[in-house]
């Protein structure tokens, strides 16, 4: 027996049956197997089993998070210092940037875990790791100047009512994490929407690029109005724009789908419906442009994909894999009216300038839908071999 | 009589992609690809051959020297009433009683016309109970005489002149009815019944399974024999399942039965695939399937008059030091088997890794099995596991380091390499499945106790060790198959 085995079964006699701690079990489980794998064997066949298991693959998407955080701190305190017109300094910048985002996922992870390790002690089960991923979602899509109060009650919401009440990890319909961000959305639409929300330096007012086409008058150039406001295509894509912490660099998701597509993490057919989606519904309206149409009309289908919360959420929200449709055609079709529909609110609806998240939650409702007829379809085939057997 | 001809010609290939279910847009342009690349990079196989994609081969050391070494007759056998599914054995016999090979150890409760004789002679050492009295085992000391109870003789030309009933009688009078089992289920058939077929199931893809063309190295006509009697069970066809490169002349020039040949990775071998792709089961249909070592079995019981408790078996793993096949006898002790070189930490498993019995180092052969797998014991817990780049861990997943390098032997121990967790990927079991399921969906329908819902997405075409694969790759650790199977005991007992 290793030394640390040694000190880890010190510790875990104190939650043994019958010891005080004995109902906070759950929580040295947790710490025990994250220092030392599990050390189960197979009691029946198969003998033998993978290597993976969900801590493996919940870590994996939290390494693809990596980037999307580290730019999210970044452009954070690169708008804060562009706010104060100060010099860009990469140092300076991380910093700031630190200095607001840090305790937003740290707040994220605490309350949101207390919530886990609540209902897996009353429920005595393992604490499943799902959590990582959820904590850190949900935080990089905030705004960074969120109050950290919000941030605890908004994850306590998705966490429990997006979670819990379905029977826990695996049973959920929507994705907890955008529950968490829904629920905050509509409570304190002052601290999630606006043009004060998006650069954390008081009283500094600055829309987003979606807010700058929604708001585009009719008959002038959408193009030119986000060029105006320092939206070039080229620095939404890289990041340096306000927005959500996370979810303003297209980069930065790229280089976490590249990582979630080699590890087969993600399904790459809800990104990829996701992305048809939203490049078809674009299209039809670009193809439709006019004086006499709005002016978001005229933006070229592409600019969306770079544009608002589209490819975090694409990447590491619609892919969820619980909350998504579970059969490969389903995942094609839940992905495409992901896309359809974060197109058309973004343009069609002037009540919210963001789309995605709305689209993902409504999708995860009709993706159980979506799977029935697909399962209908296989049934009826099978009954019918059944009918011309017979026959 | 209508000699069935051997090929298997009306098989239309097109019939033979994985999965005839859900053919979507960019499945059916990949399948569409791949087809046309393989068709011009690789052999294409024999007319006729049911090519299963879906499945994994896992590589795993341990490989048996394809040589049968014949074993002397060790000083203990057992016989287990746990091996026959589907009968309630009551003992025919007592401690101390001396009995003959051939001699009746048990009969069923409610078919006392089915029995289960002795493999040995010589005298009950011990009859081995468990909790409530439940029977476990008698073990047999062997007097080494082999001396025979004897049964009916028929030659050759008696054989195809028998009826039904003729075989079915003797089949039962001989003891060998329990190598007949049928689907749904996968319990000993009921000699009542009429089945619409009878499988043969004569390949194996299990990890380091026993090589048919081994076994049945020169044994054309006793083979033959044994079809012949089986054909005589139905008034369907038999289908002789063969891997495509089956090499024995036994499988390969068989007469009077449809000879079907399947190849790809495992489950390929399963009797479940062999049924789905030639004649699917539908609600109210029996088959009957025979492991091909029974066939012989069969015709020796025939042709000799004497129960046959001769067994081949491969003895492989690791962890076993001579691997070779053994020719033993039914119920043959693994440490008579086995050598493991004094190695502690090593389970003994009487069957494959994927669907065998874990029956330990005093334990016995099962009833059905042609193998023996001797692996290293896991539970060594490792630091910081999770965050290991894995170059040494075997996955099929993407998710180590060694997903990327070359393919090649690995050496897998029983380490469950996680806890039990919900079920969060949910569309990675399907790769595994070869049968036309929605693996998912059928999970979920018995998970909440929906039969009928259960039914129609094909339950009753399916067996436990068809999901053996789901569960190996499972990263939540589910144990699909045990799932699957209260399913179909559900549906057994209700229905």
């Amino acid at each position: 027996m290793s030394f640390v085995e040694k000190i880890l079964k010190g510790i875990g006699s104190n939650f043994e049956k019958g010891k005080p701690l004995e109902k906070l079990y759950p929580l040295y489980e947790a710490l025990d197997t994250f220092i030392l794998t599990p050390g189960k064997t197979t009691p029946k066949a198969p003998y033998i089993r993978d290597a993976v298991d969900l801590k493996r693959i919940m870590i994996l998407v939290v390494l693809a998070l990596i980037p999307a955080t580290f730019m999210g701190i970044l452009n954070t305190g690169y708008q804060i210092l562009q706010a104060k017109d100060m010099a860009y300094d990469f140092g300076q910048a991380l910093a700031l940037g630190a200095s607001k985002v840090i305790p937003i996922i740290l707040v994220s992870y605490m309350a949101g875990g207390l919530w886990e390790v609540i209902f897996a002690v009353t429920r005595k089960h393992e604490i499943n790791e799902g959590f990582l991923v959820t904590g850190i979602l949900y935080a990089l899509t905030l705004p960074p100047t969120i109050p950290l109060w919000q941030v605890a009650v908004g994850i306590s919401f998705g966490v429990v009512f997006g979670k819990e009440i379905f029977g826990g990890t695996g049973m959920n319909v929507f994705n907890p994490a955008l529950v968490a961000r829904a629920f905050v959305f509509f409570a304190y639409p002052v601290s999630m929407s606006g043009s004060n929300a998006w650069v954390a330096v008081d009283g500094y007012t600055q829309a987003t690029p979606l807010a700058v086409a929604a708001g585009t008058a009719k008959g002038s150039s959408v193009v030119e109005a986000l060029n105006q406001a320092g939206f070039t295509l080229n620095n939404m894509f890289v990041g340096f724009i306000p927005g959500s912490i996370g979810e303003t660099s297209a980069l930065a998701c790229i280089i976490g789908l590249a990582f979630l597509l080699i590890t087969r993490v993600a399904s790459w057919r809800t990104i990829a419906g996701c992305v048809l989606g939203l490049l078809t519904i674009t299209s039809v309206f670009y193809l439709l442009r006019g004086p006499e149409k709005l002016a978001f009309f005229d933006l070229p289908p592409y600019w969306h994909l770079v544009m608002g919360g589209f490819a975090f959420g694409a990447v590491f929200m619609a892919t969820d894999p619980v909350s998504s449709a579970a059969t490969d055609t389903g995942r094609w079709i839940y992905g495409f009216f992901i896309g359809v529909l974060t197109g058309l609110i973004r343009v069609i609806n002037p009540a919210y300038p963001e789309g995605m998240m709305l689209a993902i939650l409504f999708m995860n409702a009709f993706a159980p839908l979506i799977d029935y007829f697909i399962v209908e379809n296989h049934i009826k085939k099978r009954l019918a071999r059944v009918t011309a057997r017979k026959s | 009589m209508i000699l069935a001809s051997s090929q298997s010609g009306q098989v239309n290939p097109d019939f033979s992609i994985g999965d005839g279910s859900s053919v979507t847009a960019d499945g059916l342009m990949s399948k569409m690809l791949l087809r046309t690349t393989a068709d011009i990079f690789f052999k294409r196989t024999p007319m006729g051959t049911f090519q299963i994609r879906k499945g994994l081969d896992i590589k795993l050391k341990g490989q048996a020297a394809k040589e049968i070494k014949t074993l002397p007759l060790s000083k203990t056998i057992a016989v287990a009433p746990c091996d026959y599914k589907g009968l309630k054995l009551r003992l025919s016999i007592k401690e101390g009683d001396a009995v003959k090979v051939g001699s009746q150890i048990f009969q069923d409760k409610f078919h006392p016309e089915i029995r289960i004789l002795s493999p040995v002679s010589g005298r009950v050492a011990m009859i081995i109970r468990g909790e409530k009295r439940a029977l476990l085992r008698v073990i047999i000391e062997t007097d080494g005489k082999q001396e025979q109870e004897s049964f009916k003789k028929f030659n050759e030309h008696e054989i195809l002149g028998l009826s039904q009933k003729d075989v079915t009688t003797y089949l039962l009078e001989g003891g060998l009815w329990p190598v007949i089992r049928q689907r749904p289920f996968s319990k000993i058939a009921n000699h009542r019944n009429h089945p619409k077929a009878v499988f043969i199931h004569a390949m194996n893809t299990e990890p380091l399974a026993l090589d048919v063309d081994v076994l049945l190295d020169k044994k054309e006509k006793e083979f033959q024999l044994g079809l012949d009697i089986l054909k005589h069970l139905t008034k369907g066809e038999v289908h002789l399942c063969i891997h495509a490169r089956a090499s024995a002349k036994a499988l390969t020039e068989a007469k009077r039965v449809q000879i079907q040949r399947f190849s790809g990775p495992h489950p390929a071998g399963n009797v479940s695939t062999h049924i789905q792709y030639v004649d699917p089961i539908n609600k109210g249909d029996v088959v009957w399937y025979v492991e091909a070592q029974d066939v012989l079995r069969v015709a020796s019981l025939f042709m000799n008059g004497a129960y046959a408790s001769e067994r081949v078996v491969a003895i492989t793993g690791e962890g076993a030091k001579n691997r070779y096949y053994a020719r033993t006898c039914l119920g043959a002790p693994l440490s008579a088997l086995v050598e493991d070189g004094g190695v502690n930490g090593l389970r003994y498993i009487s069957g494959s890794v994927l669907t065998g019995k874990d029956v330990g180092k005093e334990g016995f052969l099962g009833f059905y099995d042609s193998q023996v797998t001797v692996i290293p014991e896991g539970g060594k817990r490792e630091f910081l596991g999770w965050l290991s780049a894995g170059f040494n861990k075997f996955t099929v997943s993407k998710t180590f380091a060694s997903a990327f390098l070359p393919e090649r032997e690995v050496s897998l121990n029983t380490d469950k390499n996680g806890s039990d967790r919900a079920i969060v990927l949910n569309n990675i079991f399907d790769k595994y499945v070869a049968l036309d399921i929605m693996t998912f969906f059928l999970l979920r329908a018995v998970i909440s106790g929906d039969i009928e819902e259960a039914e129609k997405l094909g339950i009753l075409e399916c067996d436990e060790e068809d999901f053996a694969l789901c569960t190996f790759a499972c990263p939540s650790k589910t144990d699909v198959g045990e799932i699957m199977r209260s399913g179909l005991d559900l549906i057994e007992k209700e229905g």
